[in-house]
């Protein structure tokens, strides 16, 4: 299959599927968890872009949300819960402080970006975002994965786990 | 001790009066801030004082609420230990102040008289590195084990603020001097 392209149509139904149907791995971590709670609920109502929330575990899920302050001590337990999401996965940067640090910049204790971490499909700038701007990261990551390459996605070779970096 | 009834709160200078008739000059000094009387007491006598305040029956402080440090080598001077004790049944305050010495900063612990006061000086010990002597678990308690230094100390290098400085007064320091 890896030698042959995929059809047209057959990339598109397979993209146009999976766009639909994002389960969500919540990883609130602070005041932006309630954003992004807001945002399931009824009046934002994410459910009919597709994300469904909230997925029993990462096994289950296909997008992660972060929304948070990341500290050092957190990270290692947050690259766990995103080694264990079976691929096709997609991690949502929700918020100042998980984009670069927001407010606690020059943290003695603060991740400076969970893509530090993570590799990180959108970014979803505010302190912390309405749920708005959380429904349009949505829109986006669903138009990213409307013009993704499936067998690349799925290899797993963009997301499996790095090796620790040696000094 | 639990069933005697609530009563009304001490005013702050009387809880002084009461610390001086009974210490002498091992209480320091003693001034009322933001409505709470706050006394500098002996180190060597801390303890001594801190029993006194939970079990003497009109001072009654059964309820250890905070215990924070103040670095003031800055200015000079070595630690400041605070502590903020809360009586319930009086619903009064009182803060003690033990200062200790800039270099190998120790004070004693108070976690056998209030269990309340464990964590407390766990994470005294581990963000200002203040030891507290008699202590039956100093170690780690918000900072990952690996993590080296004392952050909330002032001569902590923050490594970010060392490529960018702070862009703001730091805390109104610069408008006090």
């Amino acid at each position: 299959m890896d030698q042959v392209e995929m059809p047209q149509p057959v990339k598109f139904i397979l993209n146009w599927g999976r766009k639909y149907s994002l389960w969500v791995m919540n990883f609130g971590l602070a005041c932006c968890a309630i954003e992004l709670i807001a945002t399931s609920t009824s009046k934002h109502d994410f459910m009919r872009l597709g994300v469904i929330p909230i997925a029993h575990g990462p096994r289950q899920a296909d997008l992660m949300v972060v929304a948070g302050t990341l500290t050092d001590k957190m990270a290692p337990a947050l690259k766990r819960v995103y080694d264990q999401m079976p691929d096709p996965k997609y991690v949502i940067s929700f918020g100042s402080c998980s984009n670069c640090g927001g407010p606690y910049w020059d943290s003695y204790s603060v991740t400076k970006g969970v893509d530090q971490i993570v590799p990180v499909d959108v970014y979803v700038p505010g302190c912390p975002p309405r749920p708005e701007a959380l429904l349009h990261g949505i829109i986006r990551l669903q138009e990213k994965i409307a013009g993704e390459d499936i067998r690349e996605k799925w290899s797993g070779k963009l997301t499996q786990p790095q090796p620790a970096a040696t000094s | 001790m639990a069933s005697s009834p609530s009563r009304s709160p001490l005013p702050p200078a009387e809880i002084a009066d009461r610390l001086r008739a009974q210490f002498g000059e091992d209480v320091r000094s003693a001034e009322e801030v933001h409505g709470h009387m706050t006394v500098a007491v002996n180190p060597e006598r801390y303890r001594e004082i801190a029993a006194f305040l939970r079990d003497d029956p009109d001072l009654g402080f059964d309820f250890f609420d905070f215990l924070t440090v103040v670095d003031f080598r800055p200015k000079g001077r070595g630690f400041d230990v605070v502590t903020h004790l809360y009586a319930t049944r009086h619903n009064h305050h009182v803060r003690l102040k033990v200062e200790c010495p800039a270099e190998d900063p120790r004070c004693p612990s108070l976690s056998d008289l209030w269990p309340g006061a464990n964590w407390h000086e766990r994470e005294a010990w581990e963000l200002f590195g203040v030891v507290f002597d008699g202590h039956p678990h100093l170690v780690k308690l918000v900072l990952p084990e690996q993590f080296e230094g004392h952050p909330l100390r002032k001569d902590f290098a923050l490594m970010t603020r060392e490529a960018k400085p702070w862009p703001g007064a730091v805390e109104g320091e610069e408008i006090e001097e």
